[in-house]
């Protein structure tokens, strides 16, 4: 049924390497962008930490080439322009597109038996809208009257012509636009693909839970990315046309006109939404890696599939526990903050299932296990610390310190992070056909999760203790200039952080043109895509495969003494 | 191509994470050591509800200790003794076998239940029972209108100062004897202090961190706040909402005096502002009607 719509093999340059419609190309150039922008987040995280920790002393090497008037200082209006553009690449640049664009493009038409995605060229326009949206928001650093300065959030009426003059303002609205359209593409691409193209015996109860992971996150990036949409179209009215609907007339003038708040409510509808979207692909390659890698079955695969669900349903009616402190009534407060705390329910059942997954298992220690087991613990360490914040009584002194930012480090960055780490190391070998160096990737791994453990809780520490974040410099006043040695701890840590990253660079380069050529199925994991010869044919399959059994049928004892797994295709040995 | 093997003898390749840990708590340790005034947590409350603030904190922290050594001993156990040692050896022989559950039994779903169950009443519902009488005690207990000795301030921030407006001895906001102040609000030991508060041009954020209050303060709206100060001293006033490039400078103190010398300095203050009063000054002519 799913061999009639699969393009021809293309033969020039141009329709095979860079305006792809092939799935396989589109997930590799998902994974190079993703990463390039991952490295410029990361960067402007590292410039952002020097200052913290030692306010004007000029950023070593890059700091005068980039901010010359200052002989290398960062002045607090670029400082801003850092960390909004530093939220914004990483989000939507870096982790968008190398969990959901990078590995949803590679693993679902593998994984579920198909040729490729239900509709290939819109697959290439999503890729290409993303790119678009990503060169705007390159040339907003470059305009007249300078780049945005309002935060990730960008928050009116600081986001408006009141608060930032420059149009760099505007051409982020526009890219976040354009990036959103592009998520959008993907995601109705993604649930068409895994709804219709399944291969014969393909059933729901028989997908691996990656695939559950991105559907989740495509059916939430579908429903709340248009939310986010009309939410940046109407600050661009706003900024370019004059209207104001984020612009309220001051209370002694009678205090009429638009509503800021209107536009919180707005990103926030979207915006918590935003972090499931970037964790549901993650904790689905953390499903299937666990169990993949004890060669144990995924604990509770319906129990999981279903939190994952109830992740999803929830997601957007706990929104209002970022806007606690805005002024909310209390009744309105008290709902988000019951909302808020039964989604940790389904949470709390993925770790029981992911700790039972492991439990008595016959535990291979590759670096992709590595960060799944690392996954569990940063999560652990993010998810737990959500309870201040959905808490009002200890949210309203914590929200806007450095709490929040350790906790949504944690959460959804790290974990996200995380997630990208395990996926690049496991699904490596079939991408480019060769092996990824483990030694370098457990160097990576300790030094990842020893540094960044100490990055966020030190923040933990230094929000509690009421320190702000946004702040140029903490040495500013009386009050937190106490606190500056826990801001040098932090600094010197995520610098750390950031040289251990370079290990994953050098050996993502090393191994993609030098690397130990990888066999076919190197983890020797049953799931359809592992079935396919290394490199991937274009085709995929060259007969669509019928699936027989499940994904985790690991040790099953019917297997017999010698092997302890089974391709999805094959059927289970009578006899047990 | 420089390969790291070659550069390094065997042992030292191999404690490469270990050596990668020592250069961090070297740096770490070093780093800390060179900074003189240290704080590690908060200073002790200066408002009434203050107290339920660091209560409430303690048992989240207790509860969520416990939780996270449960997951770290569930973590632990099973990569410290199920994994599988000879892996990677050549033999292709597991060290030993895995045990093979689906975790799908009936009993396995209403474990599951159970543990949920209890970690909703022991980490979530006990939160929420002790944060809404909290709040129903503290920071939503705003002052009835006829309460009396409420110290009212308005407040108008805008980029990048804190304005306070009293009333005065009249006690009416708009009069000629209203006192205003700049980065400076001063209230009284022992009386409610309520706010009314709204900004000129972008979100700002009140921020007292010794009397554990926070409220954001929006153009075009009036948000309401109170804090009972319960020592004299000086404290201070922080913008917790990003507001522009300066938003790291907008700084206040608020200064808490003895109802003796709030009194007396209110009387003089007013006869200082009337004095003062300019009826063409329009920057000064901000006070709205009160809100309650």
């Amino acid at each position: 049924m799913s061999s009639d719509h699969i393009h021809p093999e293309p033969t020039t340059f141009l329709r095979k390497h860079v305006f792809s419609v092939d799935h396989k190309v589109i997930a590799k150039q998902f994974m190079w962008f993703g990463l390039i922008w991952l490295l410029i987040g990361g960067i402007m995280a590292m410039m952002i930490r020097w200052q913290l920790a030692s306010p004007g002393t000029p950023f070593p090497v890059l700091g005068p080439l980039l901010f010359p008037a200052t002989g290398g200082v960062v002045d607090p209006a670029s400082y801003n322009m850092l960390f909004t553009m530093h939220g914004t690449i990483m989000i939507f640049l870096g982790l968008t597109p190398l969990l959901i664009g990078s590995f949803g493009n590679w693993c679902i038409p593998l994984m579920i038996g198909a040729r490729d995605m239900i509709f290939p060229l819109l697959n290439c326009l999503s890729f290409w809208t993303l790119m678009l949206g990503g060169l705007v928001g390159f040339y907003s650093l470059f305009v007249p009257l300078g780049a945005t300065e309002a935060g990730w959030t960008g928050y009116p009426p600081l986001s408006t012509t009141v608060g930032t003059q420059g149009t760099g303002e505007t051409y982020w609205a526009v890219a976040v636009f354009l990036i959103g359209a592009s998520s959008i593409m993907g995601g109705i691409n993604y649930m068409a693909t895994i709804i219709r193209l399944r291969a014969p015996g393909m059933t729901w109860g028989k997908l691996p839970l990656t695939v559950w992971g991105l559907m989740f996150t495509s059916v939430l990036n579908v429903l709340f990315i248009p939310v986010i949409g009309s939410a940046m179209l109407l600050l661009i009215s706003d900024r370019v046309f004059g209207t104001s609907f984020y612009e309220p007339a001051s209370i002694m003038s009678g205090g009429v006109g638009g509503d800021p708040i209107l536009y919180q409510h707005l990103f926030w509808i979207f915006g918590h939404p935003e972090v499931y979207i970037l964790i549901l692909p993650a904790w689905g390659y953390c499903c299937d890696m666990l169990s993949f890698f004890s060669r144990k079955p995924a604990f509770g695969y319906r129990v999981s599939v279903g939190a994952m669900g109830a992740v999803t349903v929830l997601s957007a009616l706990v929104y209002g526990h970022h806007m606690f402190t805005t002024g909310m009534s209390a009744m309105l407060g008290e709902s988000f903050m019951l909302l808020t705390m039964i989604i940790s329910v389904p949470g709390e059942i993925l770790f029981f299932n992911w700790l039972h997954t492991i439990w008595r298992g016959s535990i291979r220690m590759t670096t992709p296990m590595l960060f799944s087991l690392g996954l569990i613990f940063v999560f652990g360490l993010g998810g737990l610390t959500g309870i201040y914040l959905a808490t009002i009584g200890t949210d309203i002194f914590l929200h806007d310190t450095y709490f929040v930012v350790g906790h949504f480090h944690l959460t959804m960055a790290a974990s996200a992070l995380f997630g990208v780490f395990a996926g690049t190391y496991f699904w490596f070998p079939k991408m480019f056909g060769r092996m990824m160096s483990e030694r370098l990737g457990k160097i990576h791994f300790w030094g990842t999760i020893v540094t960044l453990t100490i990055v966020f809780c030190t923040m933990f520490v230094s929000g509690y203790a009421g320190m702000p974040r946004r702040y140029y410099d903490h040495t500013s006043a009386a009050y937190l200039q106490d606190l500056q040695w826990l801001n040098k701890i932090t600094t010197h840590s995520a610098l750390l952080l950031g040289a251990f990253q370079l290990i994953f660079a050098w050996n993502f380069i090393k191994s993609r043109w030098w690397g130990k050529l990888a066999s076919e199925n190197p983890w020797e994991v049953g799931t359809l895509d592992w079935s396919t010869p290394t490199p991937v044919p274009h085709y995929n399959f060259k007969q669509i495969p019928t699936v027989v059994t499940g994904p985790h049928e690991f040790s099953n004892p019917v297997l017999g003494e010698d092997r302890d797994w089974i391709s999805q295709t094959e059927e289970l040995p009578a006899g047990a | 191509m420089i390969r790291l093997p070659h550069l390094f003898p065997a042992i030292a390749r191999r404690a490469a994470p270990a050596w990668a840990l020592m250069a961090l708590a070297g740096s770490v340790t070093a780093q800390a050591a060179e900074e003189p005034a240290r704080r590690m947590g908060l200073n002790p409350p200066a408002s009434s509800y203050g107290q339920m603030f660091d209560d409430l904190f303690m048992m989240i922290t207790a509860l969520i200790s416990g939780a996270f050594v449960i997951v770290l001993f569930m973590l632990l156990v099973p990569v410290i003794r199920d994994r599988d040692r000879k892996w990677g050896d050549g033999t292709g022989k597991p060290s030993h076998k895995a045990s093979f559950d689906h975790g799908r039994s009936l009993h396995d779903k209403r474990f599951t239940a159970v543990v949920s169950i209890i970690v909703f009443f022991v980490l979530d519902a006990s939160v929420l029972y002790v944060t809404m009488k909290d709040l129903r005690e503290g920071f939503w207990n705003i002052p009835a209108p006829d309460t009396p000795d409420v110290v009212k301030v308005e407040v108008l921030a805008q980029q990048w100062a804190w304005n306070f407006r009293l009333p005065g001895t009249d006690g009416e906001f708009g009069t000629a004897d209203d006192i205003l102040t700049l980065n400076d609000m001063v209230v009284s030991v022992n009386r409610p202090v309520q706010l009314n508060m709204t900004a000129k041009d972008v979100i700002h954020s009140l921020f007292l961190p010794d009397m554990r209050l926070k409220r954001d303060v929006n153009p075009g709206a009036i948000n309401e706040a109170w804090f009972e100060p319960i020592t004299v001293g000086t404290y201070d006033i922080l913008c917790a909402e990003l507001c522009g490039f300066a938003h790291y400078q907008m700084h206040a103190k608020v200064r808490v005096l003895s109802e003796a010398d709030f009194d007396a300095w209110v009387q003089e203050a007013s006869i200082l502002a009337l004095a003062a009063h300019d009826e063409s000054d329009t920057e000064a002519q901000w006070a709205w009607d009160w809100k309650e």
